[in-house]
């Protein structure tokens, strides 16, 4: 069996006299794209900051590539290639796409100055690598809808050449159409060979691009399964009433249910 | 997580507590506290006059006035907002007042007058209010912008004279109101009290008071439960209008007259109350009570400051010692200095000591248990979401020559320019064009443009420094002062005064970004401070007879040439060295050098994505805090020179130097392109910005020679006034028509009209 490129164990995570996250288990394969749902307040967006250093965990561990890590920021986790998609996109508005593409680290000429024909000819190719409608390197960002300016928070991401992308609640904010371009982008960038975890309340998003759906219930493991194995139904009994019982691992799952 | 909220101890609710305990076990009892220690260090600093009865009922009446103000300004900091021209209000109501009810002017009887005078205040409540809640400007520059506008207006009205009228005045009932009554206490006591009590109940017991905490609270929640938030937030800035209208009649009463003074400075003294007693000036938290007792304390402490100690002082007259008794006292001016102070310490109180929690903190510290849980720090990924309207600029994308100019934010302002010399020489033909007309236009300008650069920078990064034109006169203060009364030389004075502009600019870098302050309290603190200090280094008075070394700086380079010894003799060259000054050559290197760094650098480029969206900024990798702190700092630095070669210039320094060039400076950035919310601003734009405000300040002053042979000058003192306007027009004109685009939109909708039209008129043929 393969390692997996994130495997966390036994996640604790308390804020005050509220526990967040009670010894969670998460696995995410090479180029797998991972469906990670749950009520509100089930702990996955609190998950999903734990692994990228944005909070601290109590007790736990977290492997990336089977090496134990202690990300103590976003940054850090982001040199080791994993990148993390705000629902808010985290863009600057009044800049242009080519300058957001290289947000901090604009590319220098003669170490004073911005390269800016380098800047717009990389981001060019960033974006055609992606196969996104973005019409002008040179738009400014707040002139985009909604479902472009994800694409320039997409680009940007796959321009650090990350192993894992993580979308939080990537289709709240879109139109229909915005949201079948964007589960055509994942499936493109799961050609690339990235392992991606989706935070999402939409089932049906999930089960048309994912692999295997993740499901936590007030901050515990209650489910795991393969979505070629499962339906929206069980998905979302799980959801709705999962206890710690039914956490099976997704291949125990499968044996179970063979 | 609601589960394992569930799972600690049960919390009793506690029942509400009744006035009396909150009042001795709240915040207010330690302003009570604090004020009888207060009292008695005056006591002790100056018996003669603190220690009488008089005092107590000078330091009342005075708390009055101040304290109905302060009930008026509780409404409008609970509503997240500011107001800062209250003080200009109450010297406008006062000055309308006198100029209706005085026999030299429209001599009306005092009711009617009295009533003009609150109707005026309401409207002016109302204009802050339209411009806030409708218009979209940031409250503090609404209300900054009317506070010169008052200003210029009482000036204007007055003509800066004094109007009295005590012997009309003996004739009307309504003067009783600033009157000692048979009880022995001044009637303005009783107003204060009245307002105090109908403030407190109207804030804390009915809807208006809870609507009001609401929109301070989350404005866009309140909208949302249905609350006209918009009206609101109207009402909280008439209600402190009118208050402010209320005191300037109770001042008007008391004195039966008026000066160009009044109500000076007095916005600080009530923000100051409001904030003391316990408001928080992100809104939603303050109490009527507590913002009363605030204004006892800041009054207080005013009075306590400005009365002086009294000393006896050994001088020397014509080789004889004297012995002469005198009053240990602040230089005039120098008393802000102090208020800005106890203003900023306040402020931070309410985020850092109650919501910290530093006394259970130090409590659990003390008796060695566990501390109360600290608030989660919010690091780049937490702070919550910022975003923008589609911008107009868009469609400049793939626009090629005069088009791709038009579209770009500062063209307005480069455009302006020429419109505007063209008109002063369409006007004045035989003078615009002169040399001597040219080279005061440069000089004009240099002081202007050379406090918009810094500011161009704190702009782009969403931050504001309204306290460039007061660190100005700080750092001429400080260069007037070390080679008038040190003795230092003019490279001391110079580095010295740069010092303390850079450390002005560091002090206001550290309140907003360590302490989180927004930059406009920040830096309206400083405003104060930084002139109450000025007017301290030179005791209120105005210095002269610097070395002529140093006065070079602020000449041309003919003069410059000639001190060396070459002064050029013909030609061109003469011309030239004439109409360039030093000043205006250091501008403009000082000019490309942060153009460059802003336009092509990536530090310029740090600065406008922290403008842009600070989180995603942070979260890019972008050290924001940083970036914001060195804008600010940079902003201190060209104040100070701008300081400096104030001084140079006129050869002298005035404790008043620089007034009103925060707003010369903030409109400059504006009309060039630069957004009041941050993330835009270019230094042509802001040069351009400068010119435009230089062009109009000079055209206004223009001597225009009518058709008949008569001329006509506007007069100096309504200029304030033209320059608040055109900020404001500037400021709206940014956020509705390049932010908002509301052109396009009303376009874009007419052309969908049109199209709809046509569909229906054809769809109506083919039937």
């Amino acid at each position: 069996m393969t390692t997996p490129i994130i495997e966390m164990r036994g996640i604790m995570k308390r804020f005050g006299a509220v526990q967040a996250l009670n010894n969670v288990n998460f696995r995410l394969m090479p180029g797998e794209i991972l469906g990670l749902v749950g009520d509100n307040s089930a702990g996955k967006s609190t998950l999903m900051k734990v692994m990228t250093g944005a909070y601290q965990r109590d007790a736990g561990e977290v492997l990336v590539n089977g090496e134990e890590t202690h990300f103590r920021s976003p940054h850090e986790s982001r040199d080791r290639g994993i990148e993390m998609i705000y629902q808010d996109f985290a863009l600057c508005g009044n800049m242009d796409v080519g300058q957001n593409i290289f947000l901090g680290r604009w590319p220098k000429r003669f170490g004073l100055f911005v390269d800016r024909p380098k800047m717009y000819e990389e981001a060019r190719q960033v974006l055609g690598r992606l196969k996104v409608d973005v019409n002008s390197v040179f738009q400014k960002v707040e002139s985009l809808s909604g479902g472009r300016q994800q694409s320039v928070a997409i680009a940007r991401a796959i321009s650090f050449e990350p192993k894992v992308i993580i979308f939080d609640e990537p289709t709240a904010n879109l139109s229909v159409m915005a949201t079948e371009r964007l589960l055509e982008t994942m499936a493109e960038l799961k050609r690339q060979g990235v392992a991606q975890v989706i935070i999402s309340h939409r089932l049906t998003d999930i089960f048309e691009v994912g692999d295997r759906i993740m499901v936590l219930k007030r901050g515990e493991n209650v489910g795991d399964r393969y979505i070629a194995h499962t339906s929206e139904k069980e998905v979302l009994e799980l959801i709705v009433s999962g206890t710690p019982d039914t956490a099976l691992t997704a291949d125990e799952a499968l044996r179970q249910a063979a | 997580m609601a589960i394992a909220a569930t799972a600690g101890r049960p919390e009793t609710p506690r029942s509400p507590q009744h006035l009396p305990m909150q009042l001795v076990g709240g915040w207010e009892a330690g302003l009570l506290a604090f004020m009888a220690l207060l009292y008695l260090v005056g006591v002790l600093l100056n018996p003669t006059f603190f220690g009488s009865t008089d005092a107590i009922s000078a330091v009342l009446r005075d708390t009055a006035r101040y304290g109905v103000m302060a009930v008026g300004m509780t409404f409008v900091i609970v509503n997240r907002d500011l107001d800062l021209s209250v003080g200009s209000t109450l010297g406008l109501t006062a000055v309308a007042f006198s100029i209706f009810f005085s026999p030299t002017h429209y001599g009306l009887d005092a009711v009617p007058a009295a009533l003009l005078c609150l109707g005026l205040g309401l409207a002016i409540g109302l204009v802050n209010g339209v411009l806030v809640a409708i218009l979209r400007v940031p409250p503090f520059i609404a209300t900054l912008t009317m506070l010169f506008i008052g200003r210029g207006l009482v000036l204007g009205l007055t003509g800066g004279k004094t109007i009295g009228f005590d012997l009309k005045a003996q004739g009307y009932w309504l003067f009783a109101m600033g009157e000692t009554n048979a009880l022995g206490f001044n009637n303005q006591i009783l107003i204060f009290l009245v307002f105090a009590v109908v403030g407190a109940l109207v804030l804390a017991k009915t809807r208006v008071g809870y609507e009001t905490y609401a929109v301070g609270g989350n404005e866009q929640a309140a909208q949302y439960a249905g609350i006209a938030t918009k009206a609101v937030r109207i009402r909280g800035f008439m209600i402190s209008s009118f208050c402010a209208a209320v005191a300037g009649l109770m001042n008007v009463t008391q004195d039966k007259g008026v000066t160009s003074q009044y109500g000076q400075g007095a916005e600080l003294i009530v923000i100051a109350a409001v904030i003391v007693g316990g408001a928080a000036i992100a809104g939603g938290r303050g109490r009527v009570i507590g913002a009363c007792l605030g204004a006892a304390l800041v009054v207080l402490i005013d009075k306590v400051l400005r009365e002086g100690i009294p000393v006896t002082r050994t001088i020397t007259v014509g080789g004889v010692e004297m012995e002469v008794q005198a009053l240990a006292q602040l230089p005039p001016g120098a008393v802000p200095a102090f208020l800005g102070l106890i203003l900023l310490a306040a402020v931070l109180i309410e985020p850092w000591v109650v919501r910290g929690n530093v006394f259970g903190r130090l409590k659990a510290w003390l008796t060695g248990s566990e501390p109360p849980p600290s608030l989660d720090p919010g690091g780049a990924a937490i702070v919550g979401v910022k975003t923008f309207g589609t911008a107009s600029d868009a469609r400049s994308v793939g626009a090629r020559g005069l088009r791709a100019f038009l579209h770009r934010r500062d063209a307005a302002a480069i455009v302006l320019v020429i419109a505007l010399w063209l008109v002063g020489m369409w006007l004045r033909p035989d003078f615009w064009g002169s040399l001597n007309n040219s080279f005061n236009l440069l000089l004009a300008f240099s002081e202007v443009a050379l406090l918009s650069l810094g500011l161009t920078y704190v702009i782009a990064n969403g931050d504001i420094d309204l306290s460039v034109g007061s660190v100005l006169a700080l750092s001429g203060a400080v260069a007037a002062y070390v080679m008038k009364e040190m003795g230092g030389d003019p490279l001391l004075a110079i580095s010295l005064a740069l010092a303390a502009g850079a450390l002005c600019g560091a002090v206001n870098g550290w309140l907003t970004t360590r302490f989180n302050l927004p930059s406009f309290v920040a830096t309206l603190g400083m405003f104060y401070i930084a002139r109450g200090l000025a007017a301290w280094i030179v005791s209120g008075r105005q210095l002269s007879g610097f070395p002529e070394r140093f006065n070079l700086i602020g000449r041309n380079l003919y003069e410059v040439l000639s001190y060396f010894g070459m002064p050029p003799q013909t030609g061109l060259w003469l011309e030239v060295t004439r109409a360039v000054s030093v000043q205006t050559l250091f501008l403009l290197l000082v000019a490309i050098v942060a153009g460059i760094v802003l336009g092509a650098t990536p530090f310029g480029q740090k600065v406008y994505a922290t403008g842009g969206n600070e989180r995603a900024a942070s979260y890019a990798g972008i050290d924001t805090k940083r970036v914001r702190f060195l804008s600010l700092v940079f902003s201190g630095l060209c104040a100070a020179a701008a300081g400096v070669i104030y001084v140079a210039f006129y050869r002298s320094f005035n404790p008043s130097a620089g007034q009103l060039r925060e707003l010369d400076a903030i409109a400059s950035v504006i009309i060039g392109g630069g957004s009041i919310f941050g993330g835009y601003g270019t230094i042509i734009g802001s040069l351009a910005g400068a010119a435009v405000i230089t062009l109009i300040r000079s055209l206004l002053s223009l001597q225009v020679i009518l058709a008949n042979g008569a001329s006509f000058v506007l007069p100096q003192h309504w200029m304030n006034v033209f320059i608040g306007l055109i900020l404001l027009i500037a400021v709206i004109g940014d956020i509705w028509f390049r932010q908002n685009n509301v052109f396009g939109e009303w376009r874009r909708r007419r052309q969908l009209a049109a199209a709809e039209k046509l569909r229906l008129h054809q769809g109506s043929k083919g039937a």
